[in-house]
């Protein structure tokens, strides 16, 4: 479903990425762990198409597609979804606004027809329910004051909402105390299905407790150095990204 | 050899002048006020970009030239209908290029002792205290004089110590365009007896474009304990002009709470004097302002703050588009009896174009050692963080620009205080952005 192969980017001119080549089926979940600095929200970045990264080299598809040729707009559109690891406070839009508007948008470009406000409130219900976002938080401005947690939580909703092909989480456990860690991760894990892919990008190994990983890659230097299944994670826990990479482990 | 401050006045004025004085309203001190009145005005004519509080606005290019009077125009109730606002008990009184709309005007059934009639009939009634309310302004620019040789109409509005007048009073300003040139000169009085309380809504709108000038000049007066909300609304053609006045003065723990929204209008100068003379006043001067074209608008705010212990603030935010320009001078004076005031000022700026240009100027004097004062102003673009956060959710590039604009300056609509004015202008606010009529929900 996903295929990266050979990507390089840089960033205001410096290199980052420097061949990274990954595949994730459809049903997979994946996890990519790193040191810091080592790339892993600039992969995030690019998946989703922000302004200001480079690609020197490679490419991404999602499916049948190009996903390097396609405005953020039109990656949404074409089932990519970011969980962002810092949400974007906006005062003056509404959540609830802004997910019904994100919602029909995604909707009219994939040829589906928009939802009522009816249904649209029953699906927003439910998945509030379901990823615990309280009520006022849908009535507030979009992640204007919102907590760490409520932040994660409002961009699992999202993803819920939006229904993509392709979920990349980028840290969503930073700043989440272990209950929030819980209800997020649980969020996550009913959105796993045979016809979703899920990439979650993580620093620590404690979130892999609760959404299983199928594979574990570990990322430095700009590309990925190891992969494995589960137990790379918990090595990794064991040993810490020196004892795994060696010399490799420096960003 | 030092450039000029001043230029004179065209000769059309004083040939319209003379041609028109023995018809306005009022004879005998109303007559000779005028006539003082429009030698000021010859004597201190329009001001250059030289003079300091005329710095941003070349006027003169918009006003020095000739024009009529505006006629007199019949407009219907459909025509008015999406302007009227302030409930279904709102007392109103309509103007149309100056002149009374009587037939659709209604200030009936208010408590005993409240005023609120046109200047025309306070003219009739009472020439004396008219002309008094006319008395020159210490002022440097002729725009005063002006609308004070000329004016014929205009709100009248007393409110006896004690009362609190529960209807909304609404002043609706409409102007319709002419073949040629022309000009207004409304001119309102409000004052607020000891305790009174008011809602007063103003509404400018154009019903038909035409190069107009209008040059409204208006005097609040708060006395002790009065509260006075004002929601000033304007929706103007990019051929009209409009010079406004607004003298304010407050005494002891009065409240003035305004909110202004300038969302049209070829030059627009929204100009404030407030003179807090007593102690625990506080005076809310909030307000929005969204350029396009090749639109200017020129805020000026003059706060005095007179005696001890009293709070204003000025919050103002503009959208500046197209080859268009604003300009903000917020000035606080802080005299040297006020001590312990509070006075705080912002001026937030969007800036859409390269072509687009706002002037941001906040200027401090105080006096006194014990206050609190703050300014701050600010000027970009749409936050490109933002733009990516809600793209990355779908959706497309020129709504999200247009929902991050109109976000941008949301807070200020919502202090509106009268529920259909605030939708009126919020309407407005989005008709002014790419795509905004698809963006009525957010409302």
């Amino acid at each position: 479903m996903l295929k990266i192969d050979n990507l390089h980017v840089s960033v205001d001119g410096k290199d980052i990425l420097k061949g990274l080549s990954l595949e994730v089926k459809p049903g997979e979940v994946h996890a990519i762990m790193g040191p810091n600095g080592s790339g892993k929200s600039t992969l995030a970045y690019v998946l989703a198409g922000r302004d200001g990264y480079e690609v020197t080299e490679g490419s991404v598809s999602l499916g049948e597609e190009d996903l390097l040729e396609l405005d953020p707009e039109e990656r949404a559109a074409a089932g990519v979804f970011l969980a962002m690891q810092y949400p974007v406070e906006i005062p003056g839009v509404a959540n609830m606004y802004f997910l019904r508007q994100a919602l029909n948008a995604v909707r009219r470009a994939r040829g589906e027809e928009e939802v009522s406000a009816a249904d649209f409130m029953r699906r927003i219900k439910e998945a509030a329910r379901v990823v615990g976002v309280r009520d006022d938080l849908l009535k507030r401005d979009l992640n204007a004051g919102f907590s760490g947690g409520e932040k994660k939580r409002n961009e699992i909703l999202q993803m819920a909402m939006l229904e993509p092909r392709l979920a990349v989480l980028d840290e969503t456990d930073s700043g989440l105390d272990i209950d929030a860690l819980r209800t997020v991760a649980e969020g996550v894990n009913k959105l796993r299905s045979p016809d979703r892919a899920i990439v979650v990008i993580t620093h620590y190994q404690r979130l892999l407790d609760y959404i299983v990983p199928d594979k574990v890659h570990v990322l430095a230097q700009g590309k990925i150095q190891r992969s494995g299944d589960r137990s790379l994670a918990l090595e990794l826990e064991e040993k810490g990204y020196d004892g795994v990479l060696g010399d490799k482990a420096a960003a | 050899m030092v450039a000029a401050k001043r230029i004179e006045p065209h000769p059309a004025f004083a040939e319209l002048f003379g041609g028109v004085k023995g018809s306005l309203p009022g004879a005998g001190v109303m007559a000779s006020t005028r006539e003082g009145s429009f030698e000021r005005f010859s004597a201190l004519g329009f001001p250059t970009t030289r003079v300091e509080a005329w710095k941003y606005t070349n006027v003169a290019r918009a006003t020095n030239q000739p024009m009529a009077l505006a006629p007199r125009v019949d407009v219907g109730l459909n025509d008015v209908s999406a302007h009227l606002a302030g409930g279904p008990q709102a007392r109103r009184l309509i103007f149309v290029n100056g002149h009374l709309l009587p037939q659709l005007s209604h200030v009936k059934g208010l408590p005993a002792g409240v005023v609120v009639a046109d200047l025309a009939q306070m003219i009739e009634r009472d020439p004396a205290r008219v002309a008094a309310a006319l008395a020159p302004a210490d002022d440097d620019v002729g725009f005063e004089a002006l609308n004070a040789a000329f004016t014929r109409s205009g709100a009248w509005i007393e409110v006896p110590d004690g009362v609190a007048v529960e209807a909304p009073v609404q002043l609706l300003f409409l102007t319709v365009g002419q073949e040629s040139a022309v000009m207004s000169h409304p001119r309102c009085v409000v004052r607020l007896g000891k305790g009174a309380r008011l809602r007063l809504i103003e509404t400018h709108a154009a019903l038909r474009p035409g190069h107009c000038l209008t040059n409204e000049v208006m005097r609040i007066e708060l006395d002790a304990d009065a509260v006075l909300e004002h929601d000033r609304l304007m929706v103007l053609d990019d051929a009209m002009t409009h010079i406004g006045r607004l003298d304010t003065v407050l005494q002891d723990r009065a409240r003035l709470d305004q909110t202004v929204a300038i969302l049209g209008g070829g030059l627009v100068r929204n100009e404030i004097d407030a003179r807090l003379e007593g102690s625990h006043i506080e005076c809310l001067l909030n307000g929005v302002y969204m350029t396009a074209g090749r639109e200017h608008v020129d805020t000026a705010i003059r706060i005095r703050h007179l005696a001890p212990d009293s709070h204003s603030d000025q919050a103002y935010k503009g959208i500046v588009d197209g080859s268009s320009r604003a300009a903000f001078a917020g000035k606080i004076l802080v005299a040297q009896a006020a001590q312990r005031t509070n006075a705080f000022q912002s001026n937030n700026n969007l800036l859409l174009t390269d072509d687009a240009q706002i002037d941001s100027k906040p200027e401090l004097e105080i006096y006194a050692d014990d206050v609190k004062c703050s300014h701050g102003a600010t000027c970009g673009d749409l936050d490109a963080r933002q733009l990516f956060y809600l793209r990355s959710r779908g959706l497309p590039r020129d709504k999200a620009e247009s929902i991050l604009t109109y976000a941008f300056a949301a807070e200020l609509f919502e202090r509106f205080k009268d529920e259909t004015l605030r939708k009126q202008a919020q309407r407005a606010a989005l008709a002014r952005l790419p795509g905004g009529a698809a963006l009525k929900e957010m409302l």
